[in-house]
């Protein structure tokens, strides 16, 4: 037997022990009437409280609602000791016979996870055990009022005198305080209500209504007997009785019918998800079955690392501590496939959502699969868009180029031209030295017109191939350059200018930014893929988002449906990867 | 050779100029090869984009053969465009366009 099952059995023993002396206490007593049907009512209602509150206690031994329950019933019991003969042990539980309603008020409070939700709620009860405590002390100094006098009780031990106008002020004065606590205690459980999501409602219902009822009962008995009618207290109080008698049993009945009910609902969506598996109505089944209308499904894309929904959004998962939102993974064939985000009271039935998501895995499966296509949709749409966009910026940079470098050179030699022609007459010498600075003009002009033309196309690399292109890339490059592997049969022209295109940006990555010696570059076909890779010797630590240049050229393979990775662990060089089907 | 008529007609001058005799033309690849068969140059200057052939593989096949001509490449673009292309084709040398002159034809002979 574990440690915290003998602990609870030490419990009930106890609280048998308790009952027997309460009622033992009860029969001996010499003013109690109708005794055997107090004793009867006191021990249904101990009973059913403690019972109740170690069943909890042993489900969810981490919530302390369970405790408190159990609290509730033995506080109860306390109330007996007001049958004792004896005058100190009738004072103490004239002082003590209230404590059970603070109690009480705690355990609806702290329901349903056994704790205060705010600071001050802990103040407020502290109030509540003030009062309790003091509120009969007016009545032990100064006498009890009328309507609570009882014939043959033992006198208070606190009793100094009689002064009624003192006693009834200090009466009045803490009943008031109590409504005013009771007052309070309602409002945040209303509160509470209004502001709960539909599963949380269904949670904290039958708790929470049950102690709205007993609170308004006990705040209209604490009201009339500030106004002295001692029959409408005595009427409420039956009532009060009742309903707070009724408190465990509607949070047990609650409890075992949500089992069945659940139980049932998650069979129901089993025979469902047979029927029909992988309809768009899985989001609906599953909300159905966990009754939580808030439900909703997210997929995961195993290449990507990423979470997506339906329309193959990322979307960015609940974090652990979420006061609102929590997530269950679904796993199918020891894969994860998409996890389900429900409302954070479900976790309360661990159970229940195991099945849930067990029952998921193949129809979630098939959604994912839907997912990762619109996904994939997606991500074309928007770089297709940015290819677009990258066009038209290529234009303009090509046309501002133009303007800026070959065409300004032009027009200056055109007028050099003209000048050196009216110079050559009178004067040779000059002119011969405008003619060389024309010279040199355009030299530069021819430079950059084909640094321009390399950019938009290197020609080398239609008239002779991805391998001559390379070469030369590799020529032209600053650093050392290896051409480790190159096909041996051509790809086709879009396959190898994503390819040049690749290599050239990375060797310009490279000489930029990775203080390398040397790179390396391969070019291979494997399984059907062209696969591209450029590993320098550098420092690494490169960022995949840094520049234009990679983004647009992973746009470029992507619209190839390649993809492209970066693997530049810092101190550990750069490896640049590309794979396009070929 | 070379498919642009203007660069054709300004070389032949620019070289008869400085003193070479220049005994033929051609306009791409293929009639390159008759044209060099038929009148045995000594030099052929050749252009590296032609519209059949490219130019490496035209200065492959004219030197092929132990008495072949001279072949020197020219382009409007670096031979930096070309890597070792050029050292391959089995021509002598690379004259970028714009420097095309006497003197540079007559260092590489």
């Amino acid at each position: 037997m574990s440690g915290l099952r003998r602990a609870l059995w030490g419990v009930a023993l106890a609280a048998v022990i308790a009952g027997a002396a309460a009622s033992a206490l009860v029969l001996s007593s010499d003013h109690t009437d109708y005794a055997g049907l107090g004793i009867v009512i006191g021990l249904v209602i101990m009973a059913s409280f403690i019972g109740t509150g170690l069943f909890a206690w042993w489900r969810r031994p981490s919530n302390r609602f369970g405790a408190l329950m159990t609290a509730v019933g033995f506080t109860f019991l306390l109330s007996a000791l007001t049958a004792s003969d004896n005058s100190v042990v009738f004072t103490a539980g004239v002082i003590l016979s209230g404590v059970y309603l603070v109690v009480f008020a705690h355990m609806v409070l702290a329901y349903p996870d056994g704790r205060l939700e705010r600071r001050w709620h802990a103040w407020l009860l502290g109030v509540g055990y003030f009062l309790t405590l003091f509120g009969m002390v007016p009545q032990l100094l100064w006498g009890f009022k009328e309507d609570m006098q009882c014939d043959g009780c033992p006198e208070s031990a606190l009793l100094v005198g009689s002064n009624d106008t003192l006693r009834n002020v200090l009466d009045a004065a803490t009943s008031l305080l109590g409504i005013g606590v009771v007052a309070v205690v309602l409002f945040i459980l209303l509160r509470r209500w209004a502001r709960a999501t539909s599963p949380q409602r269904r949670a904290l219902a039958p708790v929470l209504w049950s102690g709205v009822v007993m609170l308004v009962l006990l705040a209209s008995q604490l009201g009339s007997g500030a106004i002295g009618s001692s029959r409408l207290t005595d009427a409420l109080g039956v009532a009060g009785l009742i309903v707070f008698a009724s408190v465990p049993w509607v949070f047990l009945i609650s409890l075992v019918r949500s089992r069945v009910v659940r139980a049932g609902a998650v069979s129901e969506l089993l025979l469902a998800l047979g029927e029909a598996p992988g309809t768009g109505t899985l989001r609906c089944r599953l909300a159905e079955a966990l009754g939580d209308s808030s439900l909703d499904l997210v997929f995961w894309l195993e290449d990507k690392r990423k979470w997506v929904d339906y329309e193959g959004h990322v979307v960015e998962l609940p974090r652990e501590g979420d006061p609102v939102r929590a997530w269950t993974e679904v796993v199918l064939e020891d894969r994860r496939v998409g996890a389900i985000l429900h409302d954070v009271t479900l976790r309360e039935e661990p159970e229940l959502l195991r099945s849930v998501a067990a029952a998921a895995g193949l129809a979630m499966e098939n959604e994912r699969l839907q997912a990762q296509l619109r996904a994939r949709v997606e991500e074309l749409r928007t770089s297709r868009a940015r290819i677009v966009e990258a066009g038209t910026q290529e234009r303009r940079r090509l046309e501002r180029n133009l303007h800026d470098g070959a065409q300004q050179r032009l027009v200056a030699l055109s007028l050099t031209l003209r000048l050196a022609q009216g110079k050559l007459r009178q004067d040779p010498d000059k002119a011969d030295e405008l003619i060389n600075g024309a010279q040199e003009e355009l030299t530069l002009a021819l430079g950059e017109l084909r640094e321009l033309a390399r950019g938009i196309h290197p020609a080398i690399l239609s008239d002779r191939g991805l391998g001559a292109a390379l070469e030369a890339l590799a020529g032209r490059a600053p650093i050392a350059v290896q051409l480790a592997e190159l096909p041996e049969r051509p790809l086709p022209e879009a396959i190898e200018a994503a390819a040049y295109f690749v290599v050239a940006e990375a060797l310009t990555n490279v000489v930029k930014y990775a203080h390398a010696s040397q790179a390396t570059v391969s070019v291979s076909q494997v399984n059907g893929h062209a696969v591209v890779e450029i590993a320098d010797d550098g420092i690494g630590g490169a960022d995949p988002g840094r520049g234009s240049g990679l983004r647009g050229l992973a746009d470029r393979v992507s619209a190839l449906d390649g993809n492209m990775q970066l693997d530049s662990p810092a101190g550990a060089g750069t490896r640049l990867r590309a794979e396009i089907p070929v | 050779m070379d498919d642009h008529p203007s660069f054709r007609a300004t070389a032949r001058v620019l070289l008869e100029a400085e003193g070479f005799d220049v005994v033929g033309e051609a306009a791409d690849g293929a009639s390159a090869l008759t044209e060099a068969g038929r009148l045995q140059p000594e030099v052929v200057l050749l252009d590296v984009q032609l519209p059949d052939i490219d130019g490496f593989d035209v200065a492959a096949r004219l030197t092929g053969n132990d008495n072949g001509p001279v072949v020197i490449l020219v382009s409007s673009r670096d031979s930096s465009d070309f890597g070792p292309l050029v050292t391959r084709s089995g021509a002598r040398g690379f004259v970028p366009k714009a420097e095309l002159s006497g003197d540079r034809l007559q260092e590489l002979l």
